[in-house]
């Protein structure tokens, strides 16, 4: 495998949009890259072309925030309540289950296996759907409908963790569930409080949560993502913040927070293969990468990016980095900077 | 010019006891005749002041389907053919008595500078310091046989509470508000319990006969309003029990829920049924610049089941023909959504709603552009929505105050009321 090295990571390119690019998936055999829009559409893109075509998937009503690849299809989920199948070659859609949830879809999952897919949506409940037939398999419940101070409370991201065995769910209130997939026994209830901001005096409404959630590739340890604690809940004006736990016993291992130069979200969490660092990708009015080394329990690099990042991949040599945010796709690379060619000598 | 010092009798508002009227002399023998009437027909007005700013787009004007219109859809209202957001399932199917404007360009986008504009109706000037909206109606349409408070404010958050103007300006001080910020129940309004109810008014008799014997002979403004002030206190006193809502029956107290918002909305539909000619609730703090959409979940989930219970409450006490209900802010939100899925100040193409009291219900406004950027058609201004709210209860807009030898218009000349959204 490529030594990706965090010190190296630069951006290659970055294409414009009028809309938000909210979720970003890439098929490592095709190396096919599909985006979720604000615009409710999902497109297929290169971004490395120099004029990137967007071909697009039409059939959402609002804003896509759930993508994964079952390998044979395409599977989306949206504000809109729905979840669509697609054929990737003719972007026609091959199921719709029009009101999969309640409430808002917020993201998706798919197990290693590619079995299954799993939805997390506001009406507090994740979803098993069998990823051939759309069936749905199981339902894992006890996230809380409405917080403490009687506002909703919103399910934000899931994961499954590397062997399939268990599945995470965060959300707005900063309660983490660890679940056994096979059973849907919940295992292990985890909290970040500080990722929850409410203001019960001076703005009297909520802000912040739980927004990314991922296993280490061991499965032993869990990352979740958010932002730290703000004084005014107006803005995203607090570090992103990311809490790493140990699986089997809950203990909260570590803290990384940016610093003031890095406000707002952490959208994702990316662990190296090795297990020794992570990138936590987000941002506020601004976007950012941050590399986090979980040996040394410090944060490794900063780097500003050209938008709040929603969600990003990585090649799985972790030589090319793909970026999805607010108006702009990007792609980076891990590879040293070339030397320039040294200059002609004359005699 | 004359003064009747009838109509500086009151010194009204437990926050104003003992604070002189203004000393600028205010001519009203004019609108007596015409202000007593409307007295009569007993009505009144609810503001809910949504601090901040709520977003057009998040409740009354939906954008579904361009990038400036977010993530959430837009529903089917009771009226055939309008759509509100899909936040507000309650308020839509009952926009029967509602009338929602979608045109309002009132310019200023700063806080400060936009709650003056939609408090007073009108720009500052430098000389005059104008009345705001509830200390107009209070004058205009208070009780002298009431012994409620003319004027209650409600602001519990601190954010923004300064910019919450309760002014009343050339008025004088009787029409100031009662202004409740810590509790829903005014402080020190209760009897000291060591004093009987008999002591507390032999007290205010022996109080009023030194009071009347020192002012015998003498004129003074400020004398004047010491007493009217002392005169309000027993009034006053006994109004304790509306913000008290211990004996609400619990069916009702289910119904509005157990939010701060909720419950002073339930004090305020007890003070406009004892008699309230205004009251403001103001729900802070609306300023999504990052996280509108969830800050809207949260906020306007609760408004509209707050304000869709005040309005059905009001409708089965029959008290909703004769109460006007608003929902107002310093201005609206940016169509453009921001890097931290946030939208900014925006004053150019916003909405507010007017529901009851001479309100033609089940009509719309005014409409913006596809991306709500601009006004399309029927834009107006704050002016011209005073004029409208002060039409809706009786009220003739071009009605003229006068401070010395000027004549101040209760909106500026050449307002007009929307005559469309009137019963």
């Amino acid at each position: 495998m490529f030594q990706a090295d965090p010190q190296n990571f630069r951006e290659l390119k970055t294409t414009t949009r009028p809309d938000i690019m909210l979720r970003m998936i890439r098929n490592e055999d095709s190396g096919e890259i599909y985006v979720g829009s604000s615009d409710a559409k999902v497109y297929k893109v290169n971004p490395m072309a120099e004029e990137p075509e967007f071909l697009p998937f039409e059939g959402h009503t609002s804003y896509v925030m759930g993508l994964v690849d079952t390998g044979k299809y395409l599977v989306s989920g949206s504000y809109d309540k729905s979840l669509i199948w697609w054929n990737k070659e003719t972007q026609q859609q091959v199921r719709r289950i029009e009101l999969a949830h309640d409430r808002w879809i917020r993201n998706l999952a798919i197990t290693p296996d590619k079995k299954h897919v799993l939805s997390v949506a506001d009406d507090m409940i994740c979803k098993i759907w069998d990823a051939e037939s759309g069936e749905l398999v199981r339902e894992l419940v006890s996230h809380i409908k409405i917080s403490e101070e009687g506002f909703p409370n919103m399910l934000y991201a899931v994961t499954v963790s590397p062997d399939g065995k268990l599945v995470a769910t965060v959300d707005r209130i900063a309660k983490i569930k660890i679940w056994d997939f096979e059973t849907g026994e919940e295992l292990k209830e985890l909290e970040a409080p500080k990722c929850y901001t409410w203001d019960a005096k001076a703005r009297i409404h909520a802000i912040g949560g739980i927004r990314s959630v991922s296993f280490s590739p061991d499965g032993t340890q869990l990352a979740v993502g958010g932002i730290g604690q703000i004084g005014n809940v107006d803005h995203l004006g607090a570090a992103g913040r990311v809490e790493l736990f140990d699986v089997a016993s809950g203990e909260k291992l570590h803290m990384f927070e940016g610093d003031d130069k890095h406000k707002g979200l952490v959208e994702q969490i990316i662990f190296h293969p090795s297990g020794k660092w992570i990138m936590a990708v987000g941002g506020d009015h601004n976007g950012w990468i941050q590399f986090m080394d979980l040996e040394k329990k410090e944060v490794l690099k900063q780097v500003k990016a050209p938008m709040h990042v929603h969600q990003m991949v990585v090649t799985s040599d972790f030589s090319t980095a793909y970026g999805a945010g607010h108006n702009r796709l990007a792609v980076w690379s891990f590879e040293p900077k070339p030397e320039p060619e040294p200059e002609p000598q004359d005699n | 010019m004359s003064v009747n010092p009838s109509r500086r009798r009151f010194l009204g508002g437990a926050a104003a006891a003992g604070i002189a009227a203004s000393s600028m002399n205010m001519d009203v023998l004019k609108a007596e005749a015409l202000s007593n009437e409307l007295k009569k027909n007993g009505k009144r007005v609810l503001l809910l002041w949504l601090a901040g700013g709520a977003s057009q787009l998040e409740t009354w004007d939906p954008k579904p389907g361009r990038l400036t219109g977010g993530p959430y859809q837009a529903i089917q209202t009771s009226l055939p053919g309008v759509q509100i957001s899909e936040l507000m399932p309650k308020m839509a199917t009952r926009l029967h008595n509602t009338a929602i404007i979608r045109s309002l360009n009132t310019q200023i986008g700063d806080h400060g500078g936009g709650a003056r504009l939609m408090h007073l109706g009108r720009r500052d000037e430098p000389n005059l310091k104008y009345p705001d909206m509830g200390s107009v109606l209070a004058r205009e349409l208070g009780r002298p046989d009431l012994q409620v408070p003319d004027y209650v404010s409600f602001y519990t958050a601190t954010e923004g509470r300064g910019n919450a103007v309760g002014q009343p300006g050339f008025l004088g001080a009787r029409y100031a508000p009662m202004f409740l910020t810590t509790d829903n129940k005014p402080a020190h309004l209760s009897r000291l319990e060591d004093i009987t109810d008999l002591d507390h008014k032999e007290r205010a008799d022996l109080r009023a006969l030194l009071s009347n014997r020192f002012a015998k002979g003498r004129v003074s403004e400020s004398l004047g309003s010491h007493n009217v002030a002392y005169g309000r206190v027993r009034g006053l006193m006994s109004s304790e029990k509306l913000f008290d809502l211990s004996d609400e029956p619990q069916k009702i107290k289910d119904r509005y829920g157990n939010s701060l918002f909720a419950q002073q909305a339930m004090v305020a539909r007890r003070l406009v049924e004892a008699g309230t000619p205004f009251v403001k609730v103001a729900r802070a703090w609306w300023d999504s610049h990052g996280q509108n959409f969830e800050t809207h979940l949260e906020l306007v989930t609760e408004l509209d089941h707050v304000m869709s219970t005040l309005l059905e409450d009001l409708e089965e006490r029959g008290l909703l023909e004769d109460t006007l209900v608003v929902t107002l802010a310093e201005f609206g939100r940016t169509p453009t959504i921001n890097a931290s899925l946030g939208r900014d100040h925006f004053a150019r193409a916003w909405s507010a709603s007017l529901t009851g009291c001479g309100i033609q219900g089940g009509t719309v406004f005014g409409a913006t552009d596809e991306d709500g950027q601009h006004v399309k058609d029927n834009e107006i201004g704050a002016a011209e929505l005073f004029a409208t709210i002060y039409k809706a209860v009786g009220i003739d807009p071009h009605h003229e105050y006068f401070v010395g030898s000027r004549p101040i218009p209760l909106v500026d000349p050449g307002t007009h009321a929307v005559d469309e959204v009137l019963a």
